[in-house]
């Protein structure tokens, strides 16, 4: 048994075996029968008669006045979704940042406006959070901006530039509202996940900083900060996935995205099946997508780091 | 020794007790076991070492299936190890398991840990699992702490404790996992007595240790690990005295100086 | 371990208590915000007509003392959250145990699940119980309703029986199996033992959540808190009033059960670290 040479051999065909327990089989007959039973509602009982075709020139239209194929409702509500959602990660990655340094901070004071604000967040329903905002922030302090009016004395290549990153003039109000209402109730989740970040870094790292006499700001700046945003990083893309589905209740407050979009669709065509499993597809793919492709990032950057 | 040990080595020395036939295992792509055989026989004592990485612990683990070889056999007391869970069970009831990290139960007190096993998995009644608790508490000379939890004791005594909890399954055979590769120093010495105890009662014991004191005077038989391969197998005197490959050698003159 | 724990907080120091001082700059802040807010709707002559709110609360007709709509629509609240926490719980727990289980079919319906819930609104699912499973399953309104809370918080009582039992160390799994005990005996004497203390806090603060995603159920028609406010704005045109008093009393509700959970953990840790 001394023999010296490494013995290289291929490691033998996977033998994973595909057992089928018991479980298996009552789990796959329970199913299948579920979806006979489906069918048969479906069929035979509501006699509904699905009708994909119908909700396709809901997604592109082709107008014969311009002569070309158009974005209709469904995709323009997923542009607004995008538009609102990247909108309220800027600002409640701002809000998150600044809440979660207040909640590490030596100032009691700065602690509990921080606390208070996660907290508030924490146990308030989303919906009337969104509502109570909408109208605080809408009324308050952006009707005095008069935005609308700001926006179209500008000139009109000013004024498309807002078109495309704001959407339309006369809703800039209700738009801006919106965003800050989501950002807010977002806010207080990135809060927590600065302060998670923050927090994990390790004691010693501070006591480094303070050491080497470095202020506290100083500490944040150039020590912890630049540690922390690798560990803040890949829950910060799950809030934004999560912000994406969140997105979908300012709906409710009449912004034109993708839900308020399949609710005219549904209640216009009166397709209520076709249109909420589309719709849901739709959420469902972006969704899925960006989770797929922020894990495979998350690997990379770890692997990058070794 | 003058402890009654009735419960051990009721099989004739000699006999096979642990084959492995040639067995290998992947970890995805990377080969921890290259065809290893090894054969133990009753009350034998197998010493097992070996560079960090060779594999040491996956061979001892996949005895009592706590990882799945993926080819060659292994017959356990007459038992092979194969997916049927009743033949998993029936291994690992024969074989006591002793880990590097004692891994003692924590929501439970020390005599807990112990009579659990016995009430479960042997099925004997509350008072008989006690006075078996008892009866191995007083051989690893820790009676006095039976109603503490095992974050009470010190690591020394958690370990004698495992080894203990191992010993109330009356198991035929010992794997210990560097037992004392967790502990201080100073605390070395009472779990390796306690294994010495335990080797002159006549178990079966296959230990990884580095502690080569311990290994010249329990081993049978000294098996060296390199890359996951048994490089070689001696009797001590001959292992640590005239080594035959260049990689025990080497090895053995890195852990000798001291 | 990168978890933040509270100790990590107390050991740094920077966690300290309280001093009087703060607590007093905090509450002059918050009733700065509160003022201001007030000003500013006076400033644009809104009319605060507070004094009709408490009939929305509860009334006195002939003697007799009758609840206004919006207890009536917290009753409802209640209503749906008491179904869905046990149904969500039943959802979670199948879907844990499927999740770990030796069946292929019954990982794949697992995550299946947990997928398609993760990634779509709460919001859409509850459209889709409620005009696509309700009618085709002959559903009334109120248990599409329920069943489209208990089928989201399931995913979240899924991962938090998932993690419980994962957190319990690999060591414990394998000492289990090296003395013999069947997978029963592993999961009733070993695992479960030590993962229920911590499953049980993120269980009850399921509570707190399923009070506020009940609120996203008013976009369909149940009369729970939510749209009882919504109706009564429209009615009455008292945005400020009603949201503020709606928005009150789902934070004494959720608060309350925020803080008795609090203590519960806090129970739960210190009978832990024995
Ligand atoms: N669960 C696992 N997944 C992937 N690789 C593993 C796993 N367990 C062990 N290995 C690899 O298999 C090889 C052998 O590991 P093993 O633990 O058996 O070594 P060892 O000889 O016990 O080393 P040590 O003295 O450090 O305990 C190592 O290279 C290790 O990285
Ligand atoms: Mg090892």
């Amino acid at each position: 048994m001394s023999n010296a040479e490494p013995m290289t051999r291929a490691r033998p065909p996977a033998r994973r075996r595909l057992k089928v327990t018991l479980l298996d089989a009552v789990l796959i007959v329970a199913a299948v029968a579920f979806v006979a039973y489906l069918v048969y509602r479906v069929n035979a009982y509501l006699v509904y008669h699905w009708d994909w075709g119908r909700l396709l020139q809901y997604f592109f239209y082709y107008d014969p006045d311009q002569d070309q194929w158009v974005a209709n409702l469904l995709i323009e509500g997923l542009l607004i979704t995008a538009r609102t959602s990247l909108w309220a990660m800027v600002f409640a990655s701002i809000f998150g940042l600044v809440m979660g340094l207040c909640r590490v901070s030596h100032v009691a004071l700065f602690r509990m406006i921080a606390r208070g604000y996660v907290e508030f967040v924490r146990n308030m329903p989303p919906v009337p959070f969104l509502f109570i905002l909408f109208f605080f922030v809408g009324n308050q302090l952006l009707k005095p901006l008069e935005l609308t009016e700001l926006a179209q004395a500008a000139p009109p290549y000013v004024q498309d530039v807002i078109v495309l990153l704001f959407g339309e003039l006369n809703l800039l109000r209700n738009f801006s509202a919106a965003v800050i209402a989501l950002a807010l109730y977002e806010g207080a989740y990135i809060t927590e996940i600065v302060r998670a970040g923050l927090l994990s870094i390790e004691r010693g790292q501070w006591e480094a900083g303070d050491s080497l006499g470095l202020s506290r700001t100083s500490q944040l700046r150039y020590v912890i900060l630049p540690q922390a945003v690798q560990r803040i990083a890949p829950p910060l893309a799950n809030q934004f996935i999560q912000l994406i589905k969140d997105s979908a209740l300012v709906s409710l407050i009449s912004i034109q995205e993708l839900t308020f979009m399949g609710n005219e669709i549904a209640v216009s065509t009166t397709r209520f099946f076709e249109t909420w499993l589309i719709v849901a597809a739709m959420y469902f793919g972006v969704c899925y997508g960006l989770a797929r492709l922020f894990a495979r990032m998350e690997r990379r950057m770890n692997r990058g780091r070794m | 020794m003058t402890h009654d040990s009735s419960d051990v080595a009721d099989v004739a020395p000699g006999q096979p007790m642990i084959e492995l036939h040639q067995i290998s295992k992947w970890f995805e792509d990377f080969q921890a076991l290259r065809e290893v055989s090894l054969d133990v026989t009753s009350g034998e004592r197998v010493v097992v070492c070996g560079p960090s990485g060779s594999g040491k612990s996956t061979m001892i683990r996949c005895i009592n299936r706590l990882e799945r070889h993926d080819s060659g056999r292994i017959v356990v007391d007459g038992i092979e190890l194969t997916d049927d869970m009743k033949n998993i069970t029936a291994v690992r009831r024969e074989v006591g398991m002793v880990f590097q990290q004692f891994n003692l139960f924590p929501h439970l007190t020390v005599l807990d840990n112990l009579m659990l096993a016995p009430m479960k998995a042997r099925k004997m009644s509350k008072k008989e699992a006690r006075e078996l608790a008892m009866l191995y508490l007083e051989r690893v000379h820790i009676p006095e702490q039976a109603a503490k939890y095992p974050s009470q004791l010190s690591g020394g005594q958690q370990q004698r404790v495992a080894i203990a909890r191992s010993l109330c399954m009356r198991p035929r055979i010992m794997l210990f996992d560097e037992p004392t590769s967790a502990l201080d120093p100073e605390m070395i010495k009472e779990v390796l007595d306690t294994m010495v105890e335990l080797a002159e009662d006549g178990m079966t014991m296959i230990v990884v240790t580095h502690e080569m004191g311990f290994a010249r005077t329990v081993a049978n038989n000294m098996v060296f690990m390199d890359a996951g391969e048994i490089v070689e197998t001696a009797a001590p005197e001959v292992f640590f005295s005239s080594p035959e490959s260049e990689r025990t050698k080497t090895f053995l003159s890195q852990i000798l100086i001291h | 371990m990168t978890a933040p724990s509270d100790t990590a907080v107390r050991r740094s120091g920077r966690i300290t208590r309280i001093p009087w001082f703060d607590g007093l700059q905090f509450f002059l802040l918050v009733g700065g915000l509160i003022y201001l807010a007030v000003a500013g709707a006076s400033a644009f002559n809104y009319n605060w007509q507070w004094y009709r709110i408490p009939r929305l609360l509860y009334r006195e007709v002939d003697g007799e003392f009758m609840l206004g709509p919006l207890i009536d629509g917290l009753f409802v609240t209640f209503e749906l959250s008491a179904w869905a926490l046990p149904l969500s719980i039943a959802v979670g727990l199948i879907t844990a145990l499927l999740r770990r289980s030796d069946s292929f079919a019954g990982r794949y319906l697992a995550s299946g699940y947990l997928q398609v819930i993760r990634n779509t609104p709460i919001l859409v699912q509850v459209y889709i119980f409620y005009f696509v499973v309700a009618p085709i399953f002959g559903l009334s309104p109120f248990w599409a309703c329920i069943l489209a809370l208990s089928f989201h918080e399931g995913s979240f009582t899924a991962e938090i029986f998932r993690s419980g039992i994962e957190s319990v160390p690999k060591g414990q799994w394998e000492a289990s199996d090296s003395i013999g005990l069947t997978r029963y005996e592993k999961y009733r004497h070993i695992v479960l033992p030590q993962a229920v203390p911590l499953m049980l806090p993120p269980l009850t603060g399921q509570v707190v959540t399923l009070i506020k995603h009940s609120s996203i159920l008013s976009a369909v028609a149940i009369f729970d808190l939510t749209t009882m406010a919504l109706d009564l704005i429209a009615e009455t045109f008292m945005a400020f009033e009603i949201w503020l008093t709606t928005g009150a009393i789902y934070i004494v509700v959720t608060g309350t059960l925020s803080i008795v959970v609090g203590l519960f953990e806090v129970r739960i840790r210190r009978r832990g670290a024995r």
